[in-house]
C-alpha cells in the first residue's frame, strides 16, 4: 500500500470520522467546532512554515479577510452561505497574492512584515470610514445564515481538504522540493527546482485555507467584531499547537492541537491572562528544551513519524 | 498648522528615536529581534506609574531607575536564554519564538498585577522637579508648568522634556559606542561577528552588554510613554514592538544612529498623517513598515542585505 | 577526450559588476564535450564569479554566454539545470534536514535530464556515500558534503558540470580517486570546468587551462605552457606577494 493511501486511512479518515460523529455524543459544540478550526490553521501553518520555512507571524489576516469576505458576500450579495465560503477561501488568496511580495523577505523581516500586513488589514476592515461595506468597528451580524450545524460540517469538509493538502506534501517529491527550498534555496534551484514558484504555491495554499477557515467561522459564531476574527491568538496559538507537536509532519501539528487546546479546555482558564503567562512560558520553554516539537522525541530514536 | 505638524513631528521624531534605538542595538550586534522590545517599552512606563503613585515624586526620577533595572533584567536574561539558543540549528528562527514567548509572558504577568484598563498620569507631574529647583533657587512661585513655546507654536512640555531626554541619551549612546573600548568592541562584533569572534573578542561579554543597553534604553523610552500616548496598557506592548520596528528599519537595520534618521522621518510622517488624515493614522506604521522592506530593504542609511 | 569536438558552451567578452568594481571585465574561453577545463588565477579574477554567471546565479553585464549555440545569459538558474548545466559549490549546502537519498530524490525529480541518470544507489555508491544514505545530510562531514553536492549535480544528467574547489579539503588519497572520477564523467562525454587552487590536481586532469587575471583571459592552452609565460608568473607571483 503506498504510504500516501496508508496516511489517509490510517490519520485522516479516523480524525474526520472522530469529529463527524462527536456532535451526537458531546454537547460542547462550539468546543468542538474550535477544534476543527484549529486543526485546520495549525496544518495551514505547517504547510507554509514546516514546509518552506517562513514564519507566518500575521497568519490571522488571511482568516480575518476570509471571515470579513464571507460577511460582505452574504451582507451584500445576498450570496448562499457555502458559496460564501469558497468565495472566502478566494479572498484569502488573493490577500495572499498582494503579498506575495513578502516572500522576498528571509526570517525575522518576513515574519515581522506578514505581522504588520495582517494588522494593516485589520485596522483597513476596522476604519468608520469604510462603515457602509465591512460595518467597520461595529461588528457585523449575520442572523440569516445562521446555521451551525452546517458550518460545521463545512468546516469538516475544509479540514479534510487541509489534511489531503498537508498528506500530499508529506509524501510527494513536491513535498520534498519545498522542503529543498526551505533548507537552501540556491542548491534547490541547482537541482532544477523553480524555487520562487514553490513558494508560491505553499503560500497560497496556506492562505487558502486560512481564508476557507475564517469563512466557516464567520458561518458558525455568525456575529463577531474585526478584533475577534483578527485576533493575534489565532496565529498564536495556530503556531504553537503546530511547533509543539512538530511541523514538517502529518501527525505533529494534530497532535500538538489535541492535546494543548485540549489542556486548556479541561483546565479551564477563566481568566485569559492566566493562560497567556503558562502559553507564553510554553513557547519559551519550547524553544529552550525541544525546538523540533514532540515529534522529534520519536524521530531522535530513528523513528519514522507520518 | 504645517509648522506645528513638522515641529512636533520632530519632537515626536526625537522620542521614536529612543524607542527604537534599543531594539536596533540588540540586532546589530547580536541578529536576533527582541519581539519583546515593546513590552519593556510597556513595563518602563509601569515604573513612571510606580514611581508617582508610591513615591508621589518627578516621573523623571524613573527614567535613570528604569534604565538601570533593566541593564541588569536584560544582563540575566541574557546569561539564561541566549547560551541555550547558540547551540540549536536555527537560531536566528528560534529566537523570534522565544522572545516572542517572553513577550507573552511579560504581557501576562502585569495584566495579572495591573489589570486591563488604561493608565495615564498627569502630564503636569512630569518636570515638577524644575519648578521646584527653579523655586528655590530663584524664587518665584510654583506655578503650572504651562506649554513650551517654539516657533510661535505651544507645545506640551512632556513631549520637549522627551524630546531632550531622548536627545541626551542618543547622544550618550554615541559617546558609549564611538569613544569607549567596549563600545569600539560593539561596533566591530556589529560590523563583523565571525571575525570579531575569530579575532578573541569576547563576544559574549559585548553581546550581554549590548542586550541590558538595549533593554534599559527601551525602559527608558517607556517612562514617556503615559505622555506621548495618552495611557498605557499591558497590551500596548505588541503595538511598540511593530512601531519600533518600522523606525529601526527605516534608518537600516544594525545602524543603531542611523535609527536616529528614522525616528525623526517616522515622527515627521506620524504628525503630519495625525493632522490630515487623522482616519488612517493607525495604518501607518504597518504600511510604511512594509513598503520600506519592500522598496528599499536597506532603509534610509546603510546597505545591509536582508532578501533571499 | 575529444577536445576538436565543436564547443558546448562559447563565453565572449563577459562582463559582471559589482558596484563599481568589474569581478569579469571581457573574459572570454569555450569548453567542448569531453573535455576538462581549468579555470585557474589569483584570488580575486573572477574564477568563481565566471561559474556563477555561467550556472546562472548572476545576471551577466555584458557579453555573451552561449550553450549549445543558444544564448543562455541571465537564465534563472533551475532553467539553466533543464537544459544540462549544473555545478557544486565551494561550500556546499545540502539539504540538511533531510536524508542523503531524498537530497539526490529532489534533483531526480525536479532536475529533467534528457538521458536517465544513473540509478541513486548506483551513484550513492559510486561516491562513498551508500552507508549513510538514510543519514540526515547534517550528519555528513564536509568532505561528504562536497560529494553528495556533486551526486545531487550528476543526478540531473548534466552535459557541461561546473567543479569550484572541489578538491580543497580531501587528503591525496582520495583527490586521485576523486581525479580518476572525474576523467571518467569526461570520457563519457560530460564537458566539466574545474576551479581549483591545487595546481598539482589541475595538472592532472585538465586537457586546458585559462588563466584569469581581474576578470579577463590572459592565456590559453597547457598548463605547462602556462607556467613558462612571463606574464602568467608575473601575475601568479605578484598576485602572492601583493597579498
Amino acid at each position: 500500500m503506498p504510504k500516501l493511501v496508508k496516511h489517509l486511512l490510517l490519520i485522516v479518515l479516523p480524525l474526520l470520522a472522530v469529529f463527524a460523529v462527536a456532535p451526537a455524543v458531546y454537547q460542547n459544540h462550539l468546543l468542538l467546532f474550535n477544534f476543527v478550526i484549529f486543526l485546520i490553521l495549525a496544518q495551514g501553518v505547517n504547510i507554509i512554515y514546516g514546509f518552506t520555512g517562513y514564519l507566518p507571524f500575521g497568519y490571522v489576516g488571511f482568516f480575518g479577510a476570509g471571515a470579513y469576505g464571507f460577511a460582505i458576500m452574504v451582507m451584500h450579495l445576498q450570496m448562499p452561505a457555502a458559496l460564501a465560503v469558497l468565495a472566502a477561501g478566494v479572498v484569502g488568496v488573493v490577500l495572499g497574492l498582494l503579498l506575495t511580495p513578502l516572500l522576498r523577505l528571509t526570517g525575522a523581516y518576513f515574519a515581522i512584515a506578514n505581522l504588520a500586513a495582517s494588522l494593516a488589514v485589520l485596522h483597513l476592515v476596522a476604519n468608520p470610514a469604510l462603515e457602509s461595506i465591512t460595518k467597520g468597528p461595529y461588528g457585523v451580524s449575520l442572523t440569516g445564515t445562521f446555521n451551525p450545524t452546517l458550518a460545521y460540517e463545512a468546516a469538516l469538509v475544509v479540514l479534510a481538504l487541509t489534511l489531503g493538502a498537508v498528506v500530499y506534501l508529506r509524501n510527494s517529491s513536491f513535498g520534498l522540493a519545498l522542503q529543498a527550498v526551505r533548507e537552501d534555496p540556491v542548491s534547490a534551484a541547482m537541482a532544477g527546482v523553480d524555487v520562487v514558484r514553490m513558494r508560491m504555491v505553499a503560500w497560497l495554499a496556506s492562505a487558502l485555507v486560512a481564508g476557507l477557515a475564517g469563512g466557516v467561522y464567520a458561518w458558525y459564531v455568525s456575529v463577531f467584531y474585526p478584533d475577534n476574527v483578527f485576533s493575534g491568538e489565532f496565529s498564536i496559538f495556530a503556531i504553537v499547537f503546530a511547533l509543539f507537536g512538530g511541523v514538517a509532519t502529518i501527525l505533529g501539528p494534530i497532535v500538538g492541537v489535541l492535546i494543548l487546546y485540549g489542556v486548556y479546555n479541561l483546565i479551564g482558564f477563566t481568566t485569559p491572562q492566566y493562560f497567556q503567562l503558562i502559553y507564553g512560558l510554553l513557547i519559551m520553554g519550547l524553544v529552550l528544551f525541544l525546538p523540533a516539537g514532540l515529534m522529534s522525541l520519536a524521530t531522535r530514536r530513528g523513528w519514522h513519524v507520518p | 498648522m504645517l509648522t506645528y505638524a513638522l515641529v512636533a513631528g520632530v519632537l515626536f521624531g526625537l522620542y521614536f528615536s529612543l524607542v527604537g534605538i534599543g531594539l536596533n542595538l540588540v540586532f546589530g550586534v547580536m541578529r536576533i529581534v527582541n519581539l519583546a522590545h515593546g513590552d519593556i517599552i510597556m513595563l518602563g512606563g509601569f515604573i513612571a506609574l510606580g514611581v508617582v503613585t508610591l513615591a508621589s515624586v518627578d516621573p523623571l526620577f524613573a527614567v535613570p531607575l528604569a534604565f538601570v533595572v533593566f541593564v541588569l533584567a536584560g544582563l540575566a536574561l541574557y546569561y539564561v536564554l541566549v547560551p541555550r539558543l547558540q547551540g540549536a540549528s536555527n537560531p536566528e528562527m528560534l529566537s523570534i519564538i522565544l522572545f516572542f514567548g517572553l513577550s507573552q509572558v511579560i504581557e501576562a504577568i502585569t495584566t495579572i498585577f495591573a489589570g486591563t484598563s488604561e493608565r495615564s498620569i498627569q502630564s503636569r507631574l512630569l518636570g515638577t522637579v524644575f519648578t521646584t529647583i527653579r523655586v528655590k533657587w530663584f524664587g518665584g512661585k510654583p506655578g503650572p508648568g504651562g506649554p513650551i513655546h517654539i516657533l510661535g507654536q505651544g507645545f506640551p512640555a512632556p513631549w520637549v522634556i522627551a524630546a531632550a531626554t531622548s536627545l541626551v541619551a542618543i547622544g550618550l549612546v554615541y559617546v558609549y559606542l564611538y569613544r569607549t573600548r567596549l563600545g569600539t568592541l560593539t561596533r566591530a562584533v556589529m560590523s563583523r561577528r565571525d571575525e570579531a569572534l575569530a579575532t578573541g573578542i569576547d563576544v559574549d561579554r559585548v553581546s550581554a552588554a549590548a542586550f541590558g543597553i538595549g533593554l534599559g534604553l527601551a525602559a527608558m523610552a517607556g517612562v514617556f510613554a503615559p505622555f506621548m500616548f495618552g495611557s498605557i496598557t499591558p497590551a500596548f506592548g505588541a503595538d511598540a514592538t511593530v512601531t519600533s520596528f518600522a523606525i529601526v528599519v527605516l534608518g537600516s537595520l544594525g545602524n543603531p544612529l542611523g535609527t536616529a534618521l528614522g525616528g525623526i522621518v517616522y515622527g515627521v510622517c506620524y504628525m503630519l498623517v495625525q493632522t490630515y488624515l487623522s482616519s488612517w493614522a493607525d495604518l501607518l506604521p504597518y504600511v510604511l513598515l512594509i513598503l520600506i522592506l519592500l522598496l528599499r530593504p536597506s532603509g534610509l542609511l546603510g546597505r545591509r542585505v536582508r532578501v533571499a | 577526450m575529444s577536445p576538436d569536438a565543436a564547443p558546448i558552451l562559447n563565453v565572449a567578452g563577459l562582463v559582471k559588476r559589482f558596484g563599481g568594481f568589474h569581478a569579469l571585465d571581457g573574459l572570454s574561453f569555450h569548453v567542448a564535450p569531453g573535455e576538462i577545463l581549468g579555470l585557474v588565477g589569483p584570488n580575486g579574477s573572477g574564477k568563481t564569479t565566471a561559474i556563477n554567471v555561467v550556472s546562472g546565479l548572476y545576471a551577466p553585464d555584458g557579453g555573451e554566454v552561449r550553450f549549445e549555440g543558444q544564448p543562455i545569459g541571465g537564465l534563472a538558474s533551475h532553467r539553466l539545470v533543464h537544459r544540462g548545466i549544473n555545478r557544486t559549490f565551494q561550500v556546499p549546502k545540502p539539504f540538511m534536514s533531510l536524508t542523503v537519498r531524498e537530497n539526490v530524490d529532489v534533483a531526480l525529480a525536479y532536475g529533467r535530464a534528457r538521458t536517465a541518470p544513473p540509478p541513486v544507489a548506483q551513484l550513492l555508491e559510486d561516491y562513498r556515500l551508500g552507508e549513510v544514505a538514510a543519514r540526515p545530510a547534517a550528519d555528513l562531514n564536509s568532505a561528504q558534503q562536497k560529494m553528495l553536492d556533486l551526486v545531487r549535480a550528476l543526478a540531473t544528467a548534466p552535459r557541461l558540470l561546473l567543479l569550484d574547489e572541489l578538491a580543497a579539503g580531501l587528503n591525496p588519497a582520495e583527490l586521485d580517486w576523486i581525479a580518476q572520477r572525474i576523467k571518467a564523467l569526461a570520457a563519457a562525454g560530460m564537458a566539466i570546468i574545474v576551479v581549483e587552487h591545487l595546481m598539482g590536481f589541475i595538472e592532472q586532469i585538465t586537457d586546458r587551462v585559462i588563466v584569469l587575471n581581474a576578470g579577463r583571459d590572459i592565456f590559453e592552452g597547457k598548463l605547462a605552457a602556462a607556467v613558462k609565460e612571463p606574464q602568467v608568473i608575473e601575475v601568479f607571483l605578484g598576485g602572492e606577494h601583493a597579498r
